[in-house]
């Protein structure tokens, strides 16, 4: 019996707990008493994390496709024709005709490795991650507001605030040991305003639910400063001192009186001025955003009117306050830490800075390194799609699934001259793979997580990989050493952390040494330094904190005659992203099935759907079938799926319209219409 | 009754670890205690109990019912050392006697006795609680009891077995020693079984609303939490992972938490709501369980308070509903 402390591999909150194994067969999971985030708790897929490790359908051993089919091959055969088959493509059309798909569930140091396998061996700054998909917005929105695209202040600054905002995010279900310490503040007094047209479980327990319209989170923004300018209610000190570009933003928000953006977003304009006045009205306020914020063809938009609310009434850089944009992967964080993003190397240095591209060209033994950004994920798919990309590579992602438009993603993967996928289980991606390379799970490898609020936290092997399984780490440097690179040989993955923080100043203090047991949270610049809980404490990271007015732009498909309804997708609480683990876990396969779509009891009673019906949900790009789920979680005339199952697949509706700063998709609105079943 | 210097414990489990399959307090590296093998982490006999439930020694979260390969059925064979078990408290023994009626009653459950057959349980008490604070004595549901006294361990016997092993040991206890475990037994309820007999009570009149129940619901993240972390609770589910060479079926632990527990195949769900739900595990415990087997099966152990994230653990739940209602 063995009890191994490492990382939940599921949601950004970061909870450490202990996988048992008996015989080199994991059998639980026991929660760690002094965690400071899990605190003797987990949520439903935490105590369940260790039950799909061990599934029959874990690949075992490397796939080459030979004669239309995937077939048995040696590391070696595999290997090697990785190497050469991305070498031809290299040499027929450009280095930059292939790209890297690293992932949010990899670790910080298997992210670093593909980053440097693409730009030091293969030459490309064609490298990105999931990310893309879900807080491009932030990081680009909160790097021009405050500096820094990360979550401003710790988790347990929860327990010391008066009022707390969550706008665009199911926190309870998708961050749940965040949302129930939410919860727990509330019952101790601190104030709740929701903004989210769901009617998820935190609006149950709000001071003020506000159901504006999908897409609206610009006009009810700017109302909301609107009132706190004309009533008085901003921190004029703050602004004074900490800030620039304030008449900017203060004319630009001037005509978004409260009955203006009551009109744009559905709400009384009275609750507007609520909400106004309760989150400037206190000492200390705290915003909580998500997906519902991000996800949108004016993602960056959204984010920099949550940055400005936050520096207008000076709720940044103090305990209990700040802008906190809940990371959705276990790993999302030190993905994007570790620059695998295609202008960035890790610590958001930029590619296209001399300085930097010359510092880690020298460290990493190379005479030069590309000086134009790559390509983000969601154009990369659009160039291969157009025949404009040649390969990919993909380390832990299903795109298939994940990637709005199904039939542009399915059209895209199918044009490449070569697909590599690295992954656990034979996803849907990896089925039409060229090379499937089996890999290690987080429970059978070594590594670092950094969760979203900036810990970075030991994931440590608790059981070996299944048959000839290797880490994310062992293939990535086997690959750079056949593809002649003598600069990826490391002993462990301490070693990999250790050039990293040589690398990346704000992980500059990090060692495995100083991560026990729960981690540090970065900017840790120095072996000494004890870690930064909250940022922007005396200045912002980029100086002052930045205004930056926005104009008001609709989601780019409306409802219309042809497709009534509003589609929204999200996740359910059972499942993560596209099932792999979740589906293969029994007893969260068993609490969500398959696909359903929610739909609110006024619409189901004029289209004459029943409950649990099968009906037939049609977008401009596709069709799908699904069972209704008639609730009132949904206003009427917006439906909600979450993106989770292959049978199902709610991205076969999605819109492939992308923000066009971060290029985002905009998951969350696209238009459609039910059909009943014939 | 017999008494031991902390060197002579260590000499005792380190002797009884040739025999015995050895399970004890240890101190996992981020602080956290937990029942393991000595290998596994330095003895931590001190601070109560330990938070995940004790019973999974016998009741894994999840274990393999059988395998049948290419047409061959097998299962696990019995451990080939029989378990000791040192570190239930005296509200963990009355869990784990609890438990030993429920998967013998009827069809007795092979894979629970599997581990629980031949196994030494050991009991702690004494001044070893959180913070030196007094853990009452068991006096009873155990092989052997150790209390501690000063510096002292007091060795109590109650089974053969622990007669047995007691028999090994030098030195006897003081009188004053014995006196001091004696006084140490309660001899009345305390405050917390006084407060769920009054819970169980309300619930067995009737007089609890259900607008209680959806307060409550309204509050359940569903994290299973409470049914994971607790000594009593039974429920599995079994599963069959299929693959090319045959099956694998195992069970694992359930929770009625979930809205899968009682979902029927019809889609009907008679506990198709949280309020149903957290009606159900309080009423289970509290209502239920007197019912069929003569008694409350919550012994009052604290870890679904402990595990719980949104505060709705049974100790809290029952302090609420009395408040209100009693």
């Amino acid at each position: 019996m063995k009890r191994t402390l490492t990382v939940c591999p599921y949601c950004g909150t970061g909870c450490m707990f202990y996988l048992v194994s008996d015989n080199g067969r994991l059998i639980g999971v026991e929660a760690s008493s002094t965690h400071p985030v899990s605190r003797g708790g987990l949520c439903v897929k935490g105590w369940n994390a260790f039950a799909f490790v061990h599934h029959p359908d874990r690949l075992t051993t490397p796939l080459i496709r030979k004669n239309g089919t995937l077939q048995a091959a040696t590391w070696d055969e595999a290997l090697e024709l990785v190497v050469e088959r991305l070498a031809q493509v290299q040499q027929r059309h450009g280095r930059d005709a292939l790209m890297f798909a690293s992932s949010a569930k990899a670790t910080n140091e298997e992210n670093y490795l593909l980053m440097k396998l693409a730009r030091a061996v293969f030459q490309t700054n064609n490298i990105d991650h999931c990310a893309r998909l879900c807080h491009s917005s932030t990081v680009t929105g909160l790097a021009e507001t405050f500096g820094s695209g990360a979550m401003t202040n710790a988790i347990s600054c929860i327990d010391e605030t008066d009022v707390i905002f969550v706008i665009g995010s199911n926190t309870t279900e998708q961050h749940p040991l965040i949302g129930s310490r939410i919860m727990n503040a509330v019952r101790s007094g601190t104030r709740l305003l929701v903004a989210d047209n769901r009617r998820i479980r935190l609006a149950r327990h709000a001071d003020l639910h506000l159901r504006h319209r999908n897409g609206s989170d610009v006009p009810l923004l700017c109302g909301m400063m609107q009132v706190i300018i004309a009533e008085g209610l901003a921190d004029r000190e703050f602004i004074a001192t900490r800030t620039e570009n304030y008449e900017a933003l203060a004319e630009s928000v001037a005509p978004w009186t409260p009955e203006r953006s009551a009109a744009e977003t559905g709400l009384e304009a009275a609750d507007i001025i609520a909400a106004a006045r309760l989150y400037a009205g206190a000492k200390r306020a705290m915003i909580f955003y998500s997906m519902g914020i991000t996800q949108h063809s004016h993602g960056v938009d959204n984010v920099r009117c949550i940055a400005s609310l936050a520096m207008l009434t000076g709720n940044i850089g103090r305990p209990g306050t700040g802008v906190n944009p809940l990371r959705g992967q276990n790993n999302v964080q030190g993905g994007c830490d570790m620059g695998a993003l295609p202008d960035l190397y890790s610590g958001y240095q930029k590619v296209s800075e001399p300085l930097h591209r010359q510092r880690f060209a020298a460290a990493w033994g190379v005479p030069a390194l590309p000086d134009t950004p790559g390509l983000p994920l969601t154009r990369a798919m659009d160039a291969a799609s157009d025949g404009k990309l040649f390969a990919m590579f993909i380390m832990g992602e299903n795109p298939l699934l994940s990637d709005p438009d199904q039939h542009h993603a399915r059209k895209a993967l199918e044009n490449l001259e070569l697909l590599v996928v690295q992954d656990i289980f034979l996803t849907e991606t990896a089925a039409l793979a060229h090379i499937v390379l089996p890999a290690a799970c987080y429970a059978e490898k070594e590594g670092t997580f950094t969760n979203t609020e900036r810990r970075v936290q030991r994931v440590r092997k608790a059981v070996e990989p299944p048959g000839e399984a290797r880490s994310d780490q062992d293939i990535i440097c086997a690959i750079a050493q056949r593809a002649g690179y003598d600069g990826m040989t490391y002993a462990d993955a301490s070693e990999v952390m250790d050039e990293i923080a040589t690398l990346t100043p704000h992980y500059g203090g990090i060692s495995y040494e100083r991560l026990d047991p729960h981690g540090i949270p970065w900017p840790c610049p120095t072996p000494d330094h004890p870690g930064t809980p909250i940022l922007h404490q005396q200045r912002f990271t980029r100086g002052q904190g930045h205004f930056s007015p926005v104009s008001h732009r609709l989601p780019q498909e409306q409802p219309d005659a042809d497709y009534p309804l509003v589609l929204t997708t999200g996740r359910t609480y059972f499942h993560w992203h596209t099932g792999t683990m979740t589906r293969r876990t029994h007893l969260l396969d068993r609490e969500e099935p398959g696909s359903f779509l929610e739909l609110h009891p006024d619409d189901a009673t004029r289209l004459s759907i029943r409950h649990r019906e099968r009906l037939l949900v049609i977008s401009r790009r596709g069709s799908i079938q699904t069972e209704a789920r008639v609730t009132s979680m949904v206003i009427p005339g917006v439906v909600f799926m979450p993106f989770h199952f292959a049978e199902g697949a709610a991205n076969r509706l999605t819109n492939n319209v992308l923000d066009p700063e971060s290029s985002i998709p905009e998951f969350k609105v696209c238009a459609v219409r039910l059909e009943k079943l014939p | 009754m017999k008494s031991l210097t902390p060197l002579q414990l260590e000499h005792f489990l380190a002797h009884l670890a040739e025999r015995y399959e050895l399970r004890v307090p240890i101190l996992l590296p981020d602080g956290t205690r937990t029942i393991g093998s000595p290998d596994d982490g330095p003895l931590a006999l001190l601070g109560g109990a330990v938070p995940g439930k004790p019973t999974a020694a016998f009741f894994p979260q999840q274990e393999t019912i059988f395998t049948a390969i290419h047409g061959r059925l097998s299962q696990a064979p019995p451990p080939p050392k029989p378990l000791f078990i040192l570190g239930f408290t005296a509200t963990d023994l009355e869990c784990l006697r609890f438990i030993d009626r429920f998967f013998a009653d009827g069809i007795r459950d092979d894979l629970y006795f599997r581990l629980r057959q031949g196994a030494v349980v050991a009991g702690i008490s004494g001044y070893c609680g959180a913070k030196g604070t007094l853990l009452p004595p068991a006096a009873g549901n155990c092989d052997l009891e150790l209390f501690l006294a000063g510096d002292t361990w007091l060795v109590i016997p109650y089974s053969g077995t622990g007669t047995e092993l007691a028999k090994e040991l030098p030195n006897a206890a003081t009188p004053e020693e014995a006196e001091l475990f004696k006084c140490s037994i309660p001899t009345v309820p305390d405050g917390g079984e006084t407060l769920l007999q009054a819970a169980s009570a309300l619930l067995c009149a009737d007089r609890v609303p259900d607008s209680f129940w959806e307060e409550l619901g309204e509050r359940c993240i569903a994290c299973t939490g409470c049914n994971l972390a607790c000594p009593t609770c039974t429920c599995f589910g079994v599963q069959d992972w299929r693959s090319s060479t045959g099956v694998e079926r195992s069970r694992t632990w359930d929770s009625c938490q979930l809205d899968g527990f009682m979902r029927e195949a019809s889609g009907h769900n008679p506990l198709g709501s949280e309020a149903l739900r957290s009606r159900r595990r309080i009423h289970h415990k509290l209502a239920a369980d007197p019912r069929k087997w003569g008694e409350i099966s919550c012994f009052r152990c604290g870890r679904c308070d402990a595990a719980c994230p949104t505060g709705i653990g049974m100790m809290a739940v029952a302090a609420d509903l009395v408040a209100r209602f009693g």
